[in-house]
């Protein structure tokens, strides 16, 4: 909210306050100072001057000496760069000493060698507005000599943040009335807010016909007759402009004046194009209604309007009618000021996508107690500047809600909560009493407060403490620190096996990203491990769509922009949520690990070739490395249009997760210039091997012996064949086997196409002597001939 | 005899001086040491030797083997020294290291959520988590904000077909951790993803990460969240660091502060910036707790508690003066390199 420091001065003296002292008060007030702007010169050695004459200045094409009238009696003679002016023109001249916006200072002086004894001023030069292009030229009127701050006084604009829960602080009055409680200063002026001195009469249902008392439980208007509608004079037109409102005609602008005043938003209505009494009905069901912004709204019965006879007039608090609003032409007003509840307000505005000032002010609450002083106060201005006359009865239908009751504060417990022993009850009674609260009974522990009506956010005790809080800063508290002794939580143990898996895979050369869990309908055909993702049901844009069910997509994406920058050796993982939709409806969120993989096994160095692109295997390995237990790599069901070699990681009878090749296709898409692997696995599985302490187990204390063997396999005989006859092997000396080498020539020349050649070295031990060269010799026949037997091998002897 | 091994002793060590590698000097060792060498030639001899003269034989014989001997070991190891020496001869020392297997990073944002983590951890806070797909009542109700509250427009806040919706904090995880609570104190910290709908661009994510902190307890005071979250911030920005509560207003703390430090940005004077949002839980969070748990074990008479939160993105630009929130999720190489730990 845009706030005039000139005009709060007119509810209190703030002149002993600097502009960043109030900004200070105001903040720590809980009313966030967003913005100031000052507008306007304070000094008064910024006078009205005219220019007589002017001449092209002798040295300078672009410069005019100037013979300029500044009231004193002699002309002046200024040098001036504009060219928007005219013999004759009155505009602001600024005397040497004068100090303009952004500290510069007028000095006498010489412009290319011409004397100039001042400046003519812009706009901008002056603080009002953007405007650079010329001088700003006022008024014909205007007379020579005055300081320009009497013609447009200078000001200081706060730009606001006033939080929910404090609407009685969305006016100028609301906020003097804050800032004289937290200063101590007396508010001045009339006290025309609060009144409800004027005559009120209930008004006849003929009149004025309240059908929805719970969205309207106070209405109440006054007739004026024989205005003169037209512009407002200067004073109301510069407050209003101060605060970034445009004039529109007096009647109009008295009602945003007193709203901006007090916080009271008003309606006027040409009162000749009523038809009969005011309705306060809800709206009919498709009901349609031409606002004053030109746009017809189709309304519900949840809306709120002020109707006559026919029609809707009004939306109520949130904006009037086109038929019925005030013009040049109106001549009889009438001038309706209300309490509309809340709710029903912000259902309206949000439903129509339509907020006025007035409607903002509604749906967060205003004082019911000063309807009928909004009233009067934009009567008395009417009466003023437009003229007429005024019936001389309000008519009231309803009456004010009561809003706020008492409150008792438990002092004791205040305390506590503040954690301030020290505080006596004077000191919190005290901070009450300057916020306007009254103090109905105290006991030793215990004080009783009447709460003004403005004060709608003090409801229970707690808001109390929170004004003393507000009041009292946290300076005033000492600090305190507890530490607690926490049971490990399951999270944190999950959290530390992550961060083990991040830093692993960082130490092993990887990048960490983190990419949006919100994908593209599009992305989703990258994902791995199945599973639908969760659509949501209002995206913004339809790049992010679905809750991501893997988090694959977000790692091609990033390869894909790094290879835009020209990066072909890709490693990046990425631990995070997932989303899947589960079959019989819900859904179900896990932690993953995805790991992406491409170029060469090693950075490029200054030490000889590029090194060898990675293959799957690479990436395999770099799994293995990650858990304690071995990984058997399972063929799975392909899924040929974006995966090639997909596979499911296990580990004993668990599913870590799934691996497989980008599709070339896919991959040429995103310009890879290696190929790309990815792999995705599920934390729980992970961790499901790794848990507990590592059981030690014992260091063997004789030497063991190996044996190579190399043989003969047809080429499609899986490793892991071989791989599971070796494991199953149970000779008593037989510890293990590894395979070191795996040979095929696909131009069939060294070895049979469909053939390839597998080495293995078996190690063999016994864990009570060290053993004879015979019994290993026993032992490894007694193997390979169990081989050859399970196996289409022909091992070489 | 004698005058032989002289002159032998002579030839054997101006052999060895001329050896110019290993080859050579197990030539010389043979040809002087060996079965046919010349020393043993004539230590053969011996037998023929008077026997008056054999004493001075014998040890003019030991000593040239001896001679030789030492002549063949230091010539050894000069030749090794030298041969050592030339291994590195030609190295340039000033090259670049190798890269082994290249070097990786964590993100920023774990590095940064790790570090408010184990800072609070040494406060004793422990751990806590939350579904991001939650229910209206854990991410609105329960929190005290109204049912036609703003931020529950379908304009500002994600939903799914079937009415839950993406949390729009984590202060969803107090409301959860509440729920299933056993007994007081509750010290908890949730790091997680929020989401709001908002345009992204360099200053907003439609997804972004969170630190949440509760600490429910008899008697939890004012004080208690004053010196907890100084104690935080000063260990984050620096024991010197400046730190104010604003009030401020959330539905489900009262009193409600926001908190600035006091931060010097790059060649500008220091100036306050906002970093987190905090307060007293609001009675009527424990109220709704109570009532969804159908106990009293938060009961508003006796037990009070704090709550903070703020924006873990938010905190690693300030952290690193990043100017545009999208490098975060961009995951670009020559950002993420920039913070290998």
């Amino acid at each position: 909210m845009q706030v005039s420091l000139s005009w709060l001065s007119t509810h209190l003296d703030l002149s002993s306050y600097t502009v960043p002292q109030l900004s200070d008060l105001l903040t720590f007030a809980g009313v966030e100072v967003e913005g100031i702007e000052e507008r306007g010169v304070a000094t008064d050695k910024v006078v009205v001057a005219q220019i007589q004459s002017f001449e092209q200045h002798p040295n300078a094409d672009k410069l005019s000496v100037c013979q300029v009238d500044d009231g004193s009696g002699t002309l002046r003679q200024i040098v001036c760069g504009a060219k928007n002016f005219k013999a004759g023109d009155k505009v602001p001249l600024a005397l040497p000493g004068a100090v303009l916006p952004g500290g510069f200072t007028i000095k006498e002086g010489k412009l290319r060698g011409v004397d100039s004894m001042g400046m003519m001023c812009s706009g901008k030069e002056l603080g009002l507005g953007e405007d650079h292009s010329g001088l700003l030229i006022m008024a014909a009127d205007s007379p020579i000599g005055t300081p320009f701050n009497q013609l447009n006084p200078a000001d200081v604009l706060f730009d606001l943040e006033i939080t929910p829960n404090r609407p009685d602080l969305l006016s100028h009055l609301g906020l003097a009335r804050e800032l004289a409680a937290l200063t101590g200063l007396p508010l001045k002026g009339e006290r025309h807010h609060a009144s409800t001195s004027t005559k009120a009469k209930a008004a006849g249902a003929e009149q004025i016909e309240i059908k929805a008392a719970e969205a309207c439980p106070l209405y109440t208007a006054r007739i004026i007759k024989g205005v003169k509608v037209g512009p407002s004079p200067e004073w109301l037109r510069r407050r209003l402009e101060s605060i970034g409102l445009r004039p529109i005609n007096s009647i109009v602008d008295i009602t945003n004046y007193v709203m901006m005043e007090m916080g009271q938003s008003l309606h006027c209505f040409d009162l000749d194009k009523l038809n009969g009494g005011i309705v306060v009905r809800m709206a009919a069901e498709g009901e349609k209604f031409l606002a004053l912004d030109g746009q017809t709204y189709a309304l519900q019965t949840e809306d709120l309007v002020i109707a006559d006879s026919h029609r809707p007039v009004a939306i109520a608090g949130v904006m009037g009618g086109e038929e019925t609003g005030v013009t040049e032409g109106t001549v009889n007003v009438l001038l309706e000021s209300a309490y509309f509840a809340p709710s029903g307000i912000r259902r309206t505005s949000r439903r129509l996508g339509l907020s006025s000032d007035s409607s903002y002010r509604f749906e967060r609450g205003i004082d019911p107690q000063q309807v009928q002083g909004g009233s009067e106060l934009a009567t008395k201005l009417i009466l003023t500047i437009a003229g007429g006359t005024a019936e001389d009865v309000v008519q009231v239908a309803g009456e004010a809600p009561k809003l706020v009751g008492e409150v008792t504060l438990d002092e004791d417990r205040a305390r506590r909560l503040l954690g301030t022993p020290d505080m006596t009850g004077d000191e919190i009674h005290a901070i009450l009493e300057k916020l306007g609260l009254t103090k109905k009974s105290a006991s030793k522990h215990e004080s009783h407060w009447g709460i003004p009506s403005y004060r709608l956010d003090l409801q229970r005790p707690v808001d109390l403490v929170e004004e003393v809080a507000r009041v009292i800063g946290l300076d005033r508290v000492p600090s305190r620190q507890v530490a607690v002794a926490s049971p490990v939580e399951a999270a944190d143990r999950t959290y530390d096996f992550a961060m083990n898996l991040r830093q692993s895979l960082a130490a092993r050369g990887f990048f960490e990203a983190q990419t949006l869990r919100l994908i593209a309908d599009a992305q989703l055909a990258d994902s791995l491990g199945g599973g639908q993702g969760v659509a949501v049901k209002n995206p913004l844009s339809e790049d992010h769509t679905t809750l991501r069910p893997s988090i694959v997509p977000g790692l091609i994406a990033t390869a894909a922009l790094n290879i835009r920058q020209g990066l072909h050796r890709l490693r990046f993982f990425e631990l995070g949520r997932v989303f899947l939709t589960l079959p019989k409806g819900g859904s179900r969120e896990e932690e993953r690990l995805a790991v992406l993989l491409s170029g060469p096994v090693s950075p490029t160095s200054w030490h000889g070739r590029e090194p060898q692109a990675a293959d799957i295997h690479e990436l395999v390995g770099q799994i293995q490395n990650l858990t304690r237990t071995p990984l058997e790599v399972r063929p799975a069901k392909e899924d040929p249009a974006n995966f090639l070699l997909t596979s499911e990681l296990r580990a004993g009878n668990r599913v870590l997760g799934w691996i497989a090749q980008l599709h070339p296709a896919r991959a040429r898409e995103i310009d890879a210039r290696h190929p790309v692997y990815v792999a995705e696995l599920l934390l729980s599985a992970l961790r499901q091997g790794s848990t507990g302490p590592t059981k030690f187990e014992e260091l063997p204390r004789f030497p063991g012996m190996t044996r190579d063997v190399a043989m003969e396999v047809p080429a499609d005989l899986p490793h892991a064949k071989v791989a599971a006859f070796f494991a199953s092997q149970k000779h008593p000396l037989f510890v293990g086997a590894e395979v070191f080498d795996v040979f095929a020539d696909p131009s069939g020349t060294k070895i049979a196409k469909d053939r390839k050649s597998i080495a293995w070295t078996l190690t063999y031990r016994s864990s009570e002597k060290t053993l004879e060269t015979a019994e290993v010799d026993a032992a490894h026949t007694a193997i390979l001939t169990a081989l050859e037997k399970s196996l289409p091998a022909a091992v070489r002897r | 005899m004698l005058s032989d091994l002289d002159s032998l002793k002579t030839a054997a060590l101006a052999a060895l001086e001329a050896a110019q590698d290993e080859s050579a000097l197990e030539a010389v060792r043979v040809n002087f040491l060996g079965k046919k060498g010349s020393v043993t030639a004539l230590s053969q001899g011996m037998k023929d030797v008077p026997l008056e003269q054999k004493k001075e034989v014998g040890a003019k014989l030991n000593e040239v083997r001896t001679a030789i001997t030492e002549g063949i070991d230091t010539k050894k190891l000069a030749l090794q020294a030298a041969q050592d020496a030339k291994a590195v001869e030609g190295i340039d020392i000033t090259l670049p290291g190798r890269p082994g297997a290249g070097v990786g990073a964590l993100h920023p944002l774990t590095q940064i959520r790790d570090l408010a983590i184990r800072t609070l951890r040494r406060m004793g806070f422990a751990l806590a988590e939350g579904p991001e797909i939650e229910t209206e009542w854990h991410c609105f109700d329960a929190l005290n904000t109204p049912a036609d509250h703003p931020a529950r427009n379908e304009k500002d806040t994600f939903y799914l077909p079937d009415g839950r919706l993406l949390r729009t904090h984590t202060s969803s995880v107090q409301v959860r951790t509440m729920e299933a609570a056993k007994a007081l104190p509750i010290r908890i910290i949730a790091p997680g993803a929020a989401y709001r709908r908002d345009e992204i661009d360099a200053t907003h994510l439609s997804v972004f990460n969170q630190l949440e902190g509760l600490y429910v307890n008899q008697d939890v005071s004012l004080g208690d969240l004053k010196g907890t979250l100084e104690y935080f911030f000063r260990e984050i920005f620096g024991a010197g660091t400046a730190v104010r509560f604003r009030p401020h207003f959330f539905p489900f703390t009262e009193p409600s502060f926001e908190i600035d430090v006091k931060l010097e940005a790059k060649g500008k004077d220091a100036r306050w910036i906002e970093i987190a949002g905090c307060g007293m839980v609001d009675p009527a969070v424990f109220a709704e707790i109570n009532r969804a748990r159908g106990d009293n074990l938060f009961d508003p008479e006796t037990t009070t508690g704090f709550a903070f939160g703020l924006g873990l993105d938010r905190l690693a630009m300030i952290m690193h003066g990043i100017t545009d929130i999208r490098h975060l999720i961009d995951n670009d190489v020559r950002f993420l390199q920039q913070f290998v730990a």
